[in-house]
């Protein structure tokens, strides 16, 4: 469907330059804040002005644009891009009671500004679209990288997915039980046995193209899915591996996007047992934390794997000695009810 | 490459609750702009015009039999114009709880419309409204997709002023690449105390009517409203009625500024360049572009410009946010709307309250209704961000 050339992962972790898995950096005040680049060739002038998901988003994406390669489209996908600016601009409009108002804060606050920050700083006129379908966000940019190579042969594209935990989204997110209650060390993260998560964030981002040639990795197949039926979910992932199954894509290593929330266990349990019990699970959301493109950092990590990075122990859900995977299923569940089905091939 | 039709629209404005009201006003050249803004408190109320759909909140959940909590505004507009395109279309439930029907909308406020609830909540005020999962602009679709039990692909675009426009050629996509085999596309935005202090903020409400591509334009007035279409394919259409044909679609980007378009107006002229190319139509077979035209003096010269740069001679045009407001994430699906009423009933709709033209362009917009022969129509949508998307219906 698509190759992935390059990578650039902002992280809780140390995701870019020497890269770090086998340290885990825990969360401070319960999130999991991102540790952020040095963002050079960013003038600082415009870097004071970003706000922090636009800054991530642009970050990650600039090192793979100077790289080289022409690009020929810019997707992002973001469940809550902009909203930090948002909420500064409603403070804004309650304390000045509606009067005269910067407009910077409102400007940078639709979601669509990381893209467009990316077209105007590299001068890139060509398609540029943002997806914030919640936990589907990511995905949706991804099956829209797809397409548009479908159309386009031969051209590049930025593909991304990235969130911010901002002060107001986090106490939304709280409100509406998304967070674990006491705070809890991402080392124990699957071992309590509580609702909520714990909150995340970052920006990957991938170059892709048509082209297998040098590629670290392939997308072979994709699957979406609203529902809060464990059946149906399970049932579509066992379709999903059968259509999928052939001599060359021999599942070897599911990753799972399972978030120490006790309410979504049942659906990653449930998937998790149709595969055969050799398979190697190993889980990622203790190292990014739980948000609506937390898929993006599993297929960031999905990339790592198949490409032979030495896996860190704590991955693992069971023990076991693992040989470098050729073909990862990357399953993940927003709240309950977004599932999402990636099959990923070196 | 199959080619796509539209079998079934939906739409809720200022200017009415229905497709055929909708086009009562077009035609009779009925503004739906008003000094009247009544759904929450703010000091612009009796300032500035408003594009107000003319039902309470609570009139439209009670209308729709919405029982469940935290819906708000933006999502019952939208399911407003979503049940009106289900009829239309005459979709059964099954057909439309197939997984191989998808959902792609579109939306720039979402929940924000809840200014209130929402400061509340994000400044941890309370424990916590009904609304708290209801602010992002996904809410809207997921709505949508419990309420009717939706198993394919949804989606939720956000390019600003763009939105709806995108989200239709992403449904598209999705049927031309395997996706889906048909796509519900649209977009929905209600009004907010958010938006009316950032457009003001900017320095772009007009205090009177806007008057779009007219030399004294001072700015836009902000609207409200949704509209859905039923994408299908050809070989699905079996005798239906079928309104238009998606024939052109491009997304480009300006590259210039974040709120505003560069003076060359590259990015309007490579969408409209781009959906020529994908219709494989020349310029001169465009007979009539239902324009963004804002009103602000920004949009309408450079919109005016990439139009005689592209056309060189302009085809007739004309916006219909004279009508309705600047609808933001649901403009480009209304528009859309509206452009395949000038294709079903070979006619345009006029361009209000015009009286000179920008000296720069000289171009003046179509004024009055006028019954004409309509074969391919493009439609506009420029949005913050340099997002800019031009679609292109033909007749079937």
């Amino acid at each position: 469907m698509l190759y992935i050339h390059r990578t650039y992962c902002i992280s809780p972790q140390q995701t870019f330059g020497q890269v770090d898995l086998e340290t885990i950096q825990e969360p401070a005040n319960k999130r999991l804040l991102a540790m952020e680049p040095n963002y050079e060739g960013i003038p600082p002038g415009v870097l004071r002005r970003m706000g922090r998901a636009v800054r991530m988003g642009v970050g990650a994406s600039l090192p793979l644009i100077k790289e080289g390669l022409p690009i020929d489209g810019i997707i992002i996908g973001t469940g809550k891009g902009g909203m930090e600016d948002c909420i500064k601009f409603l403070n804004q409009i309650v304390q000045y009671e509606e009067g005269l108002l910067a407009p910077g804060n409102f400007v940078q606050s639709t979601s669509n500004a990381v893209a467009a920050q990316v077209g105007m700083m590299t001068k890139n006129k060509s398609y540029n679209s943002t997806h914030v379908h919640r936990g589907h966000a990511f995905e949706n940019a991804l099956i829209d990288a797809v397409m548009q190579l479908n159309q386009f042969p031969g051209k590049n594209f930025l593909l991304g997915g990235l969130d911010e935990i901002s002060d107001f989204d986090y106490n939304i997110e709280e409100l509406d039980g998304a967070y674990k209650k006491d705070p809890v060390s991402n080392k124990v993260l699957f071992d309590v046995d509580s609702a909520g998560s714990i909150a995340g964030e970052g920006a990957a981002v991938f170059l892709v193209n048509d082209q297998p040639a040098d590629a670290l990795a392939s997308i072979r197949a994709l699957h979406i899915l609203h529902s809060e039926d464990e059946k149906l979910v399970a049932d579509t992932f066992r379709q999903f591996v059968e259509k999928n199954r052939n001599a060359a894509d021999t599942i070897d290593f599911f990753l799972s996007g399972e978030s120490g929330d006790n309410r979504t266990r049942k659906f990653y349990t449930a998937c998790e047992s149709a595969l055969p019990a050799s398979t190697p699970v190993a889980r990622f959301k203790h190292l990014s934390g739980e948000y609506c493109t937390a898929s993006a950092f599993g297929l960031w990590l999905a990339c790592r794997l198949v490409q032979g990075m030495a896996l860190p122990a704590h991955l693992l859900k069971s023990p076991a000695s693992v040989s470098t995977p050729q073909t990862i299923l990357l399953y993940n569940n927003y709240k309950g009810v977004q599932h999402s089905f990636m099959l990923l091939r070196k | 490459m199959s080619r796509i039709f539209v079998t079934g629209m939906g739409v809720i404005s200022a200017i009415g609750h229905s497709v055929a009201q909708n086009r009562q006003h077009l035609v009779s050249g009925t503004c739906g702009i008003q000094r009247a803004l009544d759904l929450f408190p703010t000091k612009y109320a009796g300032l500035l015009p408003f594009g107000q759909v003319r039902t309470s909140t609570e009139t439209l959940v009670k209308q729709l039999q919405v029982t469940d909590p935290g819906v708000t505004r933006t999502s019952l507009l939208a399911l407003h114009a979503f049940n009106e395109m289900l009829e239309d279309a005459q979709l059964s439930p099954e057909d439309l709880a197939s997984p191989e029907t998808a959902l792609a909308g579109a939306s720039t406020v979402g929940g924000m419309c809840l200014t209130d609830e929402l400061f509340a909540d994000a400044n941890h005020h309370t424990n916590g409204s009904p609304y708290t999962s209801s602010y992002d602009c996904a809410s809207v679709n997921m709505f949508l997709q419990k309420r009717y039990g939706l198993k394919g692909i949804i989606n939720t675009i956000n390019t600003a002023c763009s939105s709806s426009a995108n989200s239709i050629m992403y449904g598209a996509m999705l049927m031309r690449n395997g996706f889906a085999r048909r796509a519900i596309v649209g977009g929905t935005d209600s009004l907010a105390k958010y938006t009316i202090n950032g457009f003001n903020a900017l320095h772009i409400l007009s205090r009177e009517k806007c008057t779009p591509f007219d030399e004294n334009r001072n700015g836009l007035n902000l609207g409200e409203g949704a509209a859905f279409l039923l994408l299908e394919k050809e070989e699905d259409i079996n005798g239906k009625k079928v309104y238009a044909e998606l024939t052109g679609y491009c997304n480009a980007n300006d590259a210039y500024h974040p709120s505003s378009l560069s003076d060359e107006g590259d990015g309007p002229y490579l969408s409209m360049q781009g959906a020529l190319q994908v219709a494989g139509l020349t310029p001169g077979q465009i007979d009539f572009i239902n324009a963004h035209g804002t009103g602000t003096e920004n949009n309408d010269e450079v919109e005016g410009r990439a139009m005689l740069r592209l056309f060189n001679t302009a085809p007739a045009f004309a916006s219909t946010k004279s009508f309705t407001g600047h609808t933001l994430g649901a403009a480009g699906a209304i528009e859309a709307v509206y452009s395949i009423l000038s294709l079903v009933h070979q006619e345009a709709y006029a361009n209000l309250r015009f009286t000179k033209p920008v000296p720069s362009t000289g171009l003046t917009p179509v004024l009055a209704h006028s019954p004409m022969p309509v074969r391919h129509v493009m439609s506009n949508s420029f949005g913050f961000g340099g997002n800019c998307s031009s679609l292109i219906f033909s007749k079937p």
